[in-house]
This record gives structure tokens, sequence and C-alpha cells, in this order.
């Protein structure tokens, strides 16, 4: 591949990345956030979070063995773990470990 | 706050960007561009999803413009994550563009379910954000040098990226208590999971959230 497009092409994507976070910057930068704003910014971050909980899980085969049960089993264990001890790195840590157990020893495809 | 402190909160994407930072550099290596554009791409573009993007499009040799315009849709969630930040970094200096600059998934992610005191906050934000563009770049460059030479089987410890968005959705509902924010997105991401397009499925999901959140915006809050 040539160097030029190369360096083109991060050129680009790296301006258009930075002006996707940006943008909100710029068009509130000499106001007060509105109440619309506030609102927003109330509730719009649990809202992004549960999303991507989805997100992550968006390339899950539901249709065929093993039906996404290790990563149900994952996202369970992750929850459950974080409600009774209030331990985020401990419900992530043991979440992730269940999960590499189940899809490499059990649910082997 | 300690280093240490803050350190110990980004250790969940510690664990998902290096494993995930390396299957970027793998790829990148198949493609048989050097390694040192591993470590650019992730110094300059910092964003996942972007970078694999952008491979992909190197693999079928689109134009720049074309990487231009799916590198901007791709990301365009973003905006929504920096509307929710206005505030936030709103009394911040001239560094704040550089937590802007870093503002991906996971960083977002921490960065708002930190209660930190403002006299802090600054410094902590530029803290993490440098932390997490690290471990993304390291992942990175390991991919793109070592190959396929790991010795070990980390299958499956990207999931630890999944884990932190359910401890951070059930942090956040915590603390803004609202009921039907919460149902509205669970119903949307289960929605977007099965029906949408797979590349399309964040920006639309995020989408629909937000129109549904403006145009319900008297029976949301009064609901509350």
């Amino acid at each position: 591949m040539e160097t030029s497009y190369l360096l083109g092409a991060i050129f680009i994507a790296s301006i258009m990345t930075y002006f996707t976070r940006i943008i909100p910057f710029l068009f509130f930068r000499n106001r007060e956030p509105s109440s619309l704003i506030k609102y927003i910014e109330w509730n719009m971050p649990v809202m992004i979070m549960v999303i991507l909980v989805f997100y992550a899980l968006k390339d899950v085969n539901w249709e065929s063995y093993p039906y996404g049960l290790a990563e149900i089993i994952g996202v369970f264990i992750a929850a459950f773990v974080y409600l009774k001890f209030k331990n985020a790195l401990l419900s992530i840590f043991l979440a992730t470990l269940s999960y590499m157990f189940l899809i490499q020893n059990i649910f082997v495809v | 706050m300690s280093f240490f402190s803050i350190f110990k909160m980004t250790i969940p994407v510690l664990m998902g960007y290096i494993p995930l930072g390396m299957a970027f550099g793998l790829l990148l290596s198949k493609l048989l561009i050097p390694w040192y554009y591993a470590f650019f791409m992730s110094l300059f573009i910092f964003a996942g999803a972007g970078q694999f993007l952008a491979l992909g499009m190197f693999a079928t040799q689109a134009t720049i413009l074309e990487i231009g315009i799916a590198t901007f849709l791709l990301n365009l969630r973003h905006t929504f994550y920096g509307l929710s930040m206005i505030s936030t970094l709103k009394n911040f200096s001239w560094k704040k563009n550089y937590i802007i600059f870093g503002l991906t998934d996971e960083t977002f992610a921490l960065l708002k379910t930190n209660e930190v005191d403002e006299e802090q906050r600054e410094k902590i934000y530029l803290i993490i954000t440098a932390l997490n563009q690290s471990y993304w770049i390291i992942g990175s460059v390991l991919g793109a040098v070592l190959g396929n030479v790991l010795p070990f089987n980390y299958k499956g410890i990207e999931f630890s990226l999944t884990a932190l968005f359910v401890v951070l959705s059930i942090d956040l509902y915590n603390k803004s208590k609202q009921q039907k924010p919460l149902l509205i997105a669970l119903v949307i991401g289960f929605v977007g999971m099965m029906g949408f397009p797979s590349d399309k499925m964040l920006i639309l999901s995020l989408s629909l959230a937000a129109v549904i959140l403006i145009l319900f915006k008297k029976g949301l809050q009064n609901g509350n």
C-alpha cells in the first residue's frame, strides 16, 4: 500500500473522528446549557450505557448452539456480583473469567 | 486522588483495550502494513471500531473520501457523549481538547460514572483519558509486532468491555433513579440488537433514544 494513501487516510480518519467528538462543544461554547441540555445530560448516559451493552452483544448468534448462553451467563454474573458486592472490578473480573472459561471449555463450537 | 486509585478505575478498560488493540494490530499486520502505522493510527485516530473499519477499507482500496465519510458516520455516536459532557467540561482549561479527542465509548463510560470533586476533576479526567489511550496504543503495537505467537489462550477476554458496560449501566441508573429512560433504553437496545443492521446498530439506537427522550420530555420528566 502506498505511503501517501495510508497517511492521507489516517489523517482524514483522525480529523473525522475528532470532529464527531467536538461537535456539541462547538455548538454550545458560548451559551449557558439550556434546560433541555441539562435534561439530556441527566437522562442520556444511562440510556447510552444500556444500549452499549446490547451493542457489545450484537454479533452473538442467538439462533444456533450455544444460543448466546455464555454471553447471557456472563452478563448475569456481572450484574449479580455488582449488585451483591458493589465492587466493579470484582464483577468485571469474575464475569470475564467465567465467560472465557465457558467459551473455551463448555460451549466450544 | 492518588495515581494508583485512578489507575485502578481504568483496569477494566486495560483488560479490554490490550486484547482488542492486539486484534487490531494483528489484522493490520495481516494486510502487510508496517507495524508503526498501528502506532500512528492509535495515536491520532483513537477509535476502536473506527480503526477496524479503516483497515477494512484499506483492504478494499476505498478512496480517502469514502474513508472520511464512513468514519464520520460510524463515530457519529460520540456526538451524544459530548452532548452529555458539556457542563462537566465547561470550566476546564484548553487541555479539555485532549479529553474530547479521547472520548471513546469506554473513556466516556469511566468519566461519566466517576464522582470526583470539582478541583481535581480536570487532572483526573486527563489521566484517565491518557491511560486509556496508552493501553490502546500498547495493545495495537503489540498485536502488530507479535502477530500470532502469543503463548496463552485469551479468547473471550474482550467480554470485559461488555461486563464494564453492564456495571456502569447499573451505576448510572442508581445515580439517576429514572426508570422510564432505563426501560426505553432496554427496549431500544433489544430491538436494535435483533433488528437493526449490525454495522449501523449503535448510531440508529442512540438516535432513536435521543429522539424519544426529546419528544417525550414532558412525560418523562413528570413521571419521575
